[in-house]
């Protein structure tokens, strides 16, 4: 009996402990040697040039414990605009730790597009001795205690992707992208290429999400200025590409051949709206989305869908890690730089399609 | 150990030097037990005397620590009891588990299934093999009919059939008769004298003596997981044989001591319910009062009734003379009315909580302080009934699940006596219970009455109903069909005979 | 020689005792030695007092769980309750300048009343506590939406947000929310005629009820209370972020199932500790945040998280053996 318990106990204790090695090792995973050598280098740098490390020291090192760790506070793991995030991220940050260009970082904290959940790893941040931490809001104002938390703490915080209510206030900086004029795009493209108008649905992010917002706007904007367009449902989908093709096909039962566009406020949801109204035999009916993810791009290089709107995710991070790279090197940075969104068509779809 | 010198051929079944210990408990010390075929051989013992971890080890569910089995000759050892029935040996056991929802046809073939191909059921060539078997048995019911249409007598028959269809030379029966009548322990018997004459061997378990000395041929007894004595029961006499079962003299085997009889406690007038109607009798103080007939006869759905567990669809009860209506049990706790349920794995016990949980989860009101429970006043009651039902534990912190049915009898005695009632209903109290804790139950009866509690017992068993029971009702077909004296008991005017002609409608 | 086994078997009886009744303390003991041997910023008070912060939400819906699980139920709308109460707050507070500890009072009753609906939709009609409580979870989600109109409702009153940033007596709100549930829940639980109704009708409801135990009541006190709990999670969550929204707590009563399962709540019923829960929800805790400080990818941390949880739960039913 007592056997048993020890074993199971073992089993556990051994799968915390592989889980941490496999970290570790994914972390390091130059050789041995020069990782070494980046410890020396370091302690070389900090004893040969004195001046330099003083400003590493009030740009990067916030709390003086003569480190400078990042944290990383993903908004979610799933979800496939996120994914080469994260993974740009983790490639990218673990390049800088092996260069000795930070001395640690977090690794991805999975914030499950929860608030709750974020504002939880930002006390881990805290704890761990953070000094800049860059934030992927899941919601704007309830992730917001996430941002203020750590900005109370000293930490600077670069917020990426959708800004919180207080991010103008408190971070450092924010990388993101103008929503409302990816909304535009949408429109801009459903008029172009439906020159004679027609009825119309659009196909909703999770109400209240910024991006859901300030899409809707942008869509709203351009449509209201072309009257030959008429807005015949707006269904709750909830960012979810089953959710939208569901409200396609009930669109193409209820309007037949007067429905000529479905505009999303994704591309999850476009690419599995035009793929509905294919199936349909209606590949007439114009869907487009914003995200630019890599099965709509797929499509569209196939011609089973017209357009998307890629917002450069990785573009975004990209600006936040250059923010923290600056403020190691105690250069100047752009508090707010703005990643334009890029319409992708037939034409420039093989420079994004991995 | 002369016995194997007479040739090996002459048992079917020889196991030697059994024994088992389970942690640092010892169930089977050197046990022997040999059955020889076509015989009907009884094992009798208390409970946890051993007999049941032996039938285990049989039919593969333990492995015995030391010790041989030798089965037609050869070596035996089985890993299950499917193995078990392939190699010639089944169990019937005490609580019949047969999936509800198959068919007889589909229960006899299960795990040996009729199959076209590897996996494809053969469903007609099964239903007919199926049918002739039941014909063979008289069976009144066809192969497609559903397990859960029959009675628990029809489902154990089925047991059986299935049994004998898979060639079995030997079957066990645990407490074969627990949930019978007379009519269908009757048809049982004459199954098994059927099965006898086919050569097949039948190791016979049961607490009931009379049956035992009905059906069996020799008897084995253990007792404290020692075998005692093998011997044919026409060389051994009743009381022989609770001596050797209990390692002592049991001098009367119904302690029934006449008490003082007071008023009228309960009143029944034209009761009628589900399985039941007209129903008059009353109960006084200081009596215990027998009810007697068939199961299904409508004693315990009266009772359930009076008690409030089934809904009363007319006539009025009467406590002390008060009219009085129960709703719910709890209704009937708090006018003093308790009642222990002859289903006792369903209705007793919570297996999994402690003794002293169980016994005060009907008191719980009484044992308030403002909002919380006044643990300490609990757990000294508790003890205090515990002990003096003489409940055989280790603490009343242990779990109900870890005592034997006897104890687990007396536990749910213990929390009836302890919401002190008026009147105290014992449906079949002394079911599945050893020799040693029936007659310490029966004492117990005694002495609630001299308490001047009105006692109702219910039971099947004639001889335990007439040795207990001031009075005894008999039920027929729902409606009570005459009435018995402890004189006319006493001065045999009231025979069995006479109850048994009552109970079958008789006059 | 008996003499010797009976020694030997008291010896292992008595660790098979003291085992099942504190083996789960053991692994939590464990990991935190594990964790903190590789991560010293874990052993600091001032994680801990992190740790026993965040748990406090998943702690109020873990012992509503609970009792639905004793009772041989579930409680699904647990994260839907989390939305509604917090939606209520959001609309009483901010929309309707109710007075913040009046419109907490006006929330928990509505969290109240649907924990009392569940309840008497399955004592009532018998039905599923499975299909009830998914339903009405579905049903709460829906109300929550339709009263915040979808949209994030945002919360700016300092005295509202204080339930989850002030302090009393040096521990920050919701550990002490967190401290006072949990006696009361022991009392309720293991002091009580109603604990101990609740234990007998999950472990035997034909013997509970010819005992005199009322099943209805019990069940529907079970998820009234369930109710209650998520209410006061709803509220810590809302002051926690500062917003009412009616898409949080989606998949909560997971991390609330995985804490009392860890905490030795059987699932056939009758069998709980409050402080095998409060372990439990602890463990939950330990994990999410010992594995974010020693490093380990999320990516592994929800593999680890149900292995750590099926390792207890067998641990548990090996304890225990000799009980089935």
């Amino acid at each position: 009996m007592m056997k048993k318990v020890l074993a199971i106990t073992m089993a556990i204790t051994m799968t915390f402990g592989l889980m941490a090695c496999g970290s570790t090792k994914t972390e390091t995973a130059e050789p041995a040697a020069p990782a070494e050598t980046t410890t020396e280098e370091t302690t070389e740098a900090e004893t040969t040039t004195e001046d330099a490390v003083a400003e590493v020291a009030a740009g990067a090192d916030v709390n003086g414990d003569g480190k400078v760790i990042v944290g990383y506070i993903s908004k979610n793991l799933t979800d496939p605009f996120h994914a080469p995030i994260n993974e740009y991220a983790e490639k990218t940050l673990n390049q800088m730790k092996s260069d000795g260009v930070i001395d640690d970082w977090t690794g991805i904290l999975d914030g499950e597009t929860d608030p709750n959940k974020q504002i939880d790893r930002a006390d881990e941040c805290i704890t761990k001795g953070c000094d800049a931490v860059i934030v992927l809001p899941a919601e704007s104002e309830a992730s917001d205690p996430a941002v203020t938390k750590l900005a109370d703490a000293g930490i600077n915080v670069i917020v990426v992707n959708s800004k919180t209510t207080s991010t103008d206030a408190r971070a450092i900086a924010y990388c993101g992208s103008n929503d409302v004029e990816a909304g535009k795009m949408l429109g801009e493209w459903v008029v172009k290429n439906v020159p004679d108008g027609g009825k119309y649905i659009h196909c909703t992010g999770i109400l209240g999400n910024s991006a859901q917002i300030d899409r809707g706007a942008g869509i709203a904007e351009v449509m209201s200025a072309h009257p030959e367009f008429e807005m015949v449902g707006e269904p709750d989908t909830q960012w979810s590409g089953d959710k939208a093709a569901n409200a396609t096909t009930d669109a193409i039962a209820q309007y037949g051949d007067e429905l000529v566009a479905v505009i999303c406020d994704n591309d999850d949801m476009s690419s599995a709206a035009q793929r509905a109204a294919n199936d349909a035999g209606r590949s007439d009916i114009i869907c487009v989305g914003v995200d630019g993810n890599q099965n709509p791009l797929q499509m569209i290089k196939d011609g089973d869908l017209g357009a998307t709107v890629l917002q450069d995710g990785v573009g975004q991070i990209a600006a936040a890690i250059n923010v923290i790279t600056a403020l190691i090197n105690g250069e100047e940075y752009d508090s707010a730089p703005v990643i334009p969104f890029v319409l992708i068509t037939k034409d420039n779809v093989d420079e994004y399609l991995q | 150990m002369e016995k194997n010198t007479d040739g090996k051929n002459e048992y079917i079944l020889q196991c030697e030097g059994i024994s088992k210990a389970f942690g640092g408990t010892q169930a089977l010390k050197d046990v022997q037990l040999y059955v020889k075929p076509g015989e009907v051989h009884a094992l009798m013992g208390e409970n946890g005397a051993g007999k049941s971890t032996l039938m285990k080890i049989v039919i593969g569910l333990h492995k015995q620590d030391k010790g041989e089995i030798i089965f037609e000759g050869q070596p035996y050892q089985v890993k299950g009891p499917v193995d078990a029935i392939n190699a010639g040996i089944a169990m019937i056991h005490q609580e019949l588990n047969p999936e509800p929802h198959l068919s007889i046809a589909e229960s006899i073939f299960l795990k040996r299934e009729d199959t076209v191909g590897k996996f494809f059921l053969n469903k007609k060539k099964q239903n007919e093999r199926a049918g002739e078997i039941l014909k063979q048995f008289d069976f009144p019911y066809g192969p497609k009919t559903l397990i859960k249409e029959l009675t628990l007598a029809q489902v154990q028959m089925v047991e059986i059939i299935k049994a004998v269809s898979s060639d079995a030379r030997m079957i066990i029966m645990d407490e074969p008769t627990s949930s019978l009548d007379s009519e269908e322990t009757d048809h049982l018997f004459r199954v098994i004298r059927e099965l006898k004459a086919k050569g097949v061997a039948i190791i016979y378990i049961s607490h009931r003596m009379e049956e035992i000395f009905k059906i069996c041929d020799t008897v084995s007894v253990f007792r404290d997981g020692m075998f005692i004595t093998s011997a044919p029961l026409s060389e051994i006499s009743r009381d022989e044989l609770i001596s050797k079962m209990v390692g002592r003299k049991v001098e009367n085997v119904f302690p029934k001591v006449d008490c003082k009889i007071g008023d009228v406690v309960f009143k029944a007038e034209n009761l009628s319910g589900k399985g039941f109607k007209d129903i008059n009798f009353e109960v006084r103080a200081g009596e215990i009062l027998g009810v007697s007939g068939l199961v299904g006869s409508g004693r315990s759905e009266t009772m359930r009734a009076i008690f409030g567990l089934d809904p009363i669809d007319g006539g009025k009860m009467y406590l002390e003379g008060k009219e009085i209506k129960n709703k719910n049990p709890r209704a009937a706790i708090n006018k003093g009315i308790c009642m222990v349920n002859e289903d006792r794995k369903n209705y007793g016990l919570c297996l999994l909580r402690s003794l002293r949980e169980n016994i005060s989860l009907p008191n719980l009101p009484q044992k308030q302080k403002g909002l919380l429970i006044n643990q300490r006043r609990e757990m000294k009651e508790c003890e205090e009934v515990a002990k003096q039902l003489t409940v055989k534990a280790a603490s009343i912190e242990h779990d109900a699940f870890s005592l034997s049915g006897g104890n687990q009898q007396k536990v749910v005695i213990a929390k009836w006596i302890m919401a002190n009632p008026k009147l105290l209903i014992l449906d079949e109290p002394t079911r599945g219970v050893d020799v040693g804790a029936k007659s310490e139950i029966h004492s117990l009866m005694c002495q609630f009455a001299a308490k001047g509690m009105a006692v109702i017992m219910i039971s099947s068993e004639l001889p335990e109903i007439m040795g207990m029971s001031d009075r005894i009702l008999i039920y027929h077909e729902g409606t009570i069909n005459g009435e018995v004296t402890r004189e006319e008991i006493l001065s045999s005017s009231a025979t069995e005979e006479v109850i048994l002609a009552k109970a079958f409608g008789g006059k | 020689m008996t003499g010797k086994i009976k020694v030997k078997s008291m010896n292992n009886d008595n660790l098979k005792m003291f085992m099942g009744k504190y083996g789960i303390g053991l692994v939590l003991l464990l990991m935190m030695v594990v964790i903190g041997i590789m991560e010293p910023t874990f052993a600091t008070s001032k994680n801990f007092m992190n740790v026993a912060t965040q748990v406090a939400i998943n702690g109020m819906i873990s012992y509503g769980m609970c009792l639905a699980i004793t009772t041989g139920g579930i409680d699904l709308a647990v994260g839907a309750q989390l939305a509604l109460t917090s939606c209520v707050l959001g609309v009483t507070i901010t929309n309707s300048g109710m007075n913040v500890w009046t419109a907490c009072g006006v929330a928990l009753m509505v969290a109240t009343f649907f924990g009392f609906l569940n309840g008497f939709l399955i004592a009532k009609f018998n039905m599923f506590p499975f299909v009830v409580t998914l339903s009405t979870q579905l049903i709460i989600r829906g109300l929550s939406q339709v009263i915040s109109g979808g949209k994030a409702i945002s919360l700016t009153s300092e005295a509202f947000k204080g339930i989850y940033s002030n302090k009393f007596l040096g521990l920050p709100i919701p550990i002490v929310i967190l401290i006072v549930i949990s006696i009361i829940m022991y009392l309720l639980l293991h002091w009580t005629k109603f604990g101990r109704y609740i234990f007998a009708v999950g472990g035997n409801v034909n013997a509970a009820i010819a005992s005199g135990v009322s099943e209805f009541w019990t069940k529907v006190g079970v998820y009234t209370v369930s109710g209650f709990l998520a209410g006061v999670a709803a509220i810590i969550f809302t002051a926690k972020t500062g917003s009412a929204q009616s898409n949080i707590g989606v998949g909560y009563e997971t991390d609330a199932v995985a804490a009392c399962v860890l905490g030795g709540t059987s699932f056939a019923g009758g069998i709980a500790t409050v402080p095998g829960v409060l372990m439990g929800i602890f463990i939950i805790g330990f994990i999410y945040n010992g594995m974010n400080l020693i490093g380990v990818s999320s990516y592994y941390q929800s593999i680890v998280k149900g292995c750590v949880i099926i390792g207890a739960v067998l641990l548990d039913m090996v304890m225990n053996k000799r009980n089935r």
